[in-house]
């Protein structure tokens, strides 16, 4: 049994694995460009990135981001850039620091709760009080 | 026909607010005669909004401009078509289908508890026109659809021209069949706690009820993505706008719902949850229209905007706390000796279902909610889009995928780890072996991988169980196809949920590889020229002139070739609506199972077209999967028409 276990134990670390090498396997410079364009707002749209709008705007934008690609820029420099010209407003989802951060971990935090809770509740349901205890 | 209408609105709320009376007198004196009394008031509420409806779509037919909403919301130019679904186009209408759907609910609901839950119906009723007569209050003051104008215009101001599609046209009815569902659950959660009457009755009473709200909602989230994906032109089905969220929150947590029951059916358990994850899935329906219908978010549903907002925060706000504080003062008669065989158990496997569900909603909500929040704290109105939920829904909407898997295999009550391990075996293997396959193929986007392995790995388990039903059948001397027959035909509520599973997953497949394989190029193109994506080679013929009963624009014309062997021709096109000078796109698109070609034409410069060419991989398996959806949703529920089940006592009865 421990060794059907180990074996599905196995399989899991093989999957995490290839998972991790595919994330950090090459991308061609207009995946970069989408990349960045996906966490940009289109000013003159409404609910569209930069990189799904066909508007000339965001056209733009988007030949602006591959031009400071290929000029060495960091992506954060490029969003650092883009927040400087049009405001907070224009990253299509909030930076992970401050009053952002509650977004970013609250469902987390339900999820882990909830998970606690539900190992709570099974435990009590596996193991009923004894006639002794109380309640 | 604007007098009759309002008559008939006021009518029926006169009629809603005597029929809670009535009940609640027939309740108090034990008194029949008043209690059907209150029925009838429900079945007349019903009638008169039925009048009401009729009078406003009749209106609309005739383009009756002296009806304000009529000529705000349709136009001579309109076809029939679309001046009927003028009707739900704005605020008012929409509100008045609210209030319709859940009259007709109700009268539905008393027609087939006529003789059942005699002790639960007079609060039911209470509960069904207490909901409707906040709509109706609000139909008769600030959203009057009926109101005059004093000077006809000679035409009417059209409907919004996004709006003119037959995805549009099905997509708003949809959603509120689904949505006002909710409320009929919820109201018999609430009888079930204001009389104390506990016991499984409620929830069999209301379960094909869950379950219809659950479909509707989700066929309507699908046509909405159809009608996005074809008529807004951004090569996408799903923006996580905020409307779309608000019908998400209350799927996500009704799906979390009808698997939590069946723990509660089967063991008497979890009464509490059960009762808590209903009055929050009712509480999303109402927050979701207030979303919808208060302009309180930018969205591209921004058309639907008015201010009547607080009115219906505060209606939320005491539905909620006197809900729940009637749950809390009743926690002390919904504690019961709780034993489990095992966690390693369906029912464990169940919990763990809900709190990742839950747990998925919660993500919506924070996203739908924070930029509120944040304009409220900060003055900076923070966007939450795309690349907030690929990073916080769609891991635990991942966990939710595998627990489908992992659930299907533990039978109820007991499961034992050597067990589970040689049932999960062939599944983990076939999955990992195919995730390898797809990695040499180039599939190297780390959501969309894992989706893909995830999805076979409940594909197989699925498929296994239906294997290990049938064999059991074939034991007797049934053929295949007639085993698996019995199989849906003997257990339709667990064989019916596993073909929702498997359409489930052709979904998922479609939103893995169209949101993370999708290809795109942006190109620029003179007549004669070609751009080849794919096995696709376009070429560009020429560009034309366009125009049709509405509207007016530019086309261009590709060919569609594939080896050298053409196969169609191509338009996509920028057009203008002639009565409202709103620019609109028409998106070229040529679907196939393997593939969807996406043409957008983004620009027009002298003799040279920009164009946005997309290739979507396998969208089509979302539309086909809500179509296998549908049939399990079917086979769920139709048997429960014909015969009242009674809820299954042997908790061993299931798989041997």
């Amino acid at each position: 049994m421990t060794q059907r276990f180990l074996k599905l134990a196995a399989y899991v670390v093989a999957v995490a694995a290839l998972l991790a090498g595919a994330a950090v396997s090459a991308q061609t410079i207009d995946d970069r460009v989408r990349d960045i364009a996906r966490q940009l707002m289109c000013p003159v749209c409404e609910g569209q990135t930069v990189a799904e709008s066909s508007s000339e705007l965001a056209e733009q934008m988007r030949a602006v981001i591959r031009e400071q690609l290929e000029g060495g820029q960091h992506p954060e420099q490029i969003l650092d850039y883009f927040v400087g010209r049009y405001g907070e407003s224009i990253l299509a989802a909030p930076p992970k620091r401050g009053l952002n951060l509650l977004v970013w971990i609250g469902p987390f935090a339900v999820l882990l709760g909830g998970v606690g809770l539900a190992v709570r509740t099974l435990r009590r349901w596996t193991h009923p009080p004894l006639p002794g205890d109380a309640g | 026909m604007s007098d009759l209408g309002a008559f008939a609105i006021r009518a029926s709320l006169v009629v809603a607010l005597y029929a809670i009376a009535a009940a609640l007198i027939g309740a108090r004196l034990r008194d029949e005669r008043f209690l059907t009394s209150g029925r009838r008031g429900v079945l007349a509420a019903a009638a008169f909004l039925t009048l009401a409806s009729v009078a406003l779509i009749w209106s609309l037919v005739a383009a009756d401009f002296s009806i304000l909403y009529v000529a705000q919301n349709t136009s001579l130019a309109t076809p029939l078509f679309y001046r009927i679904s003028g009707f739900w186009g704005n605020m008012d209408g929409s509100l008045l289908l609210w209030a319709w759907v859940l009259s007709a609910y109700s009268a539905i609901v008393v027609l087939t508890n006529r003789s059942r839950n005699a002790i639960l119906m007079p609060y039911v009723i209470t509960v069904l026109m207490g909901v409707l007569a906040f709509f109706l209050v609000l139909l008769t003051t600030a959203a009057d659809p009926f109101t005059r104008l004093q000077v006809p215009p000679p035409d009417g101001g059209g409907l919004n021209p996004l709006l003119e599609d037959p995805g549009m046209f099905f997509h708003p009815p949809t959603l509120y069949l689904g949505y006002v569902a909710l409320t009929v659950p919820f109201a018999f959660a609430v009888a079930a706690l204001l009389t104390g009457h506990l016991g499984p009755e409620w929830i069999t009473s209301t379960r094909r009820w869950a379950l219809v709200a659950w479909y509707f909602m989700g066929l309507g989230l699908v046509i909405g993505g159809w009608w996005a994906y074809h008529v807004l032109g951004w090569g996408g089905y799903w923006g996580w706008d905020p409307v779309e969220n608000s019908v998400l929150m209350p799927w996500l947590v009704v799906t979390a719902y009808i698997h939590s029951v069946m723990v509660q059916e089967r063991r008497g358990m979890l009464k509490v949850w059960n009762l808590a994850l209903i009055i929050l899935a009712f509480g999303l329906s109402i927050f979701g229209t207030f979303l919808t219908r208060s302009g309180v978010v930018s969205s591209v549903h921004s058309f639907a905007r008015s201010s009547i907002g607080p009115v219906f925060v505060a209606f939320l706000m005491a539905a909620m706390l006197s809900a729940f504080a009637l749950l809390l003062a009743r926690m002390g008669r919904l504690q019961e000796a709780h034993h489990l065989e095992s966690a390693l158990s369906r029912e464990g496997a169940f919990l763990f279902n809900n709190v990742a569900l839950v747990a998925a909603a919660a993500a919506v909500f924070f996203g739908t909610t924070f930029p509120m929040l944040s304009e409220a704290v900060r003055g900076v109105r923070m966007l939450v889009g795309p690349p907030y939920y690929n990073q916080v829904f769609v891991p635990i909407a991942l966990l939710v995928l595998l627990l489908m898997g992992v659930g299907t295999s533990i039978p109820w009550v007991e499961e034992t780890l050597p067990r589970l391990g040689r049932h999960l075996a062939l599944a983990a293997t076939l999955a990992g072996a195919g995730g390898v396959v797809l990695l040499v193929f180039g599939v190297r986007k780390p959501a969309a991988l894992s989706s893909f392995i995830l999805v076979m790995f409940v594909a197989v388990v699925t498929l296994a169980e239906f294997a290990r039903g049938t064999r059991g059948r074939r034991r007797i001397g049934e053929s295949v196809p007639r085993a698996v027959y019995s199989l849906l035909r003997v257990n339709p509520q667990r064989y019916g949920g596993y073909v929702v599973h498997v359409g489930g997953l052709m979904m998922v497949v479609g939103i893995a590889a169209s949101s993370g394989l999708s290809r795109q190029i942006d190109t620029t193109l003179a007549p004669g020229e070609e751009v080849r994506i794919g096995r696709y080679m376009l070429s560009l013929q020429g560009v034309l002139p366009y125009r049709d009963s509405t509207r007016i624009g530019i086309a261009v014309q590709l060919t569609v070739s594939n080896a050298g062997q053409v196969l169609g021709v191509l338009q996509a096109g920028k057009v203008v609506h002639v009565a409202s000078q709103q620019p609109l796109n028409l998106v070229g698109i040529r679907s196939t199972p393997r593939d969807d070609l996406y043409v957008i034409l983004a620009g027009v410069a002298p003799r040279k077209v920009r164009l946005q060419v997309l290739l979507n991989p396998l969208v089509f398996w979302i539309w086909t999967g809500m179509g296998v959806i549908t049939l399990g949703t079917l086979i769920a529920v139709l048997p429960e028409l014909r015969r009242t089940r009674r809820p299954v006592v042997n908790p061993a009865a299931e798989r041997s």
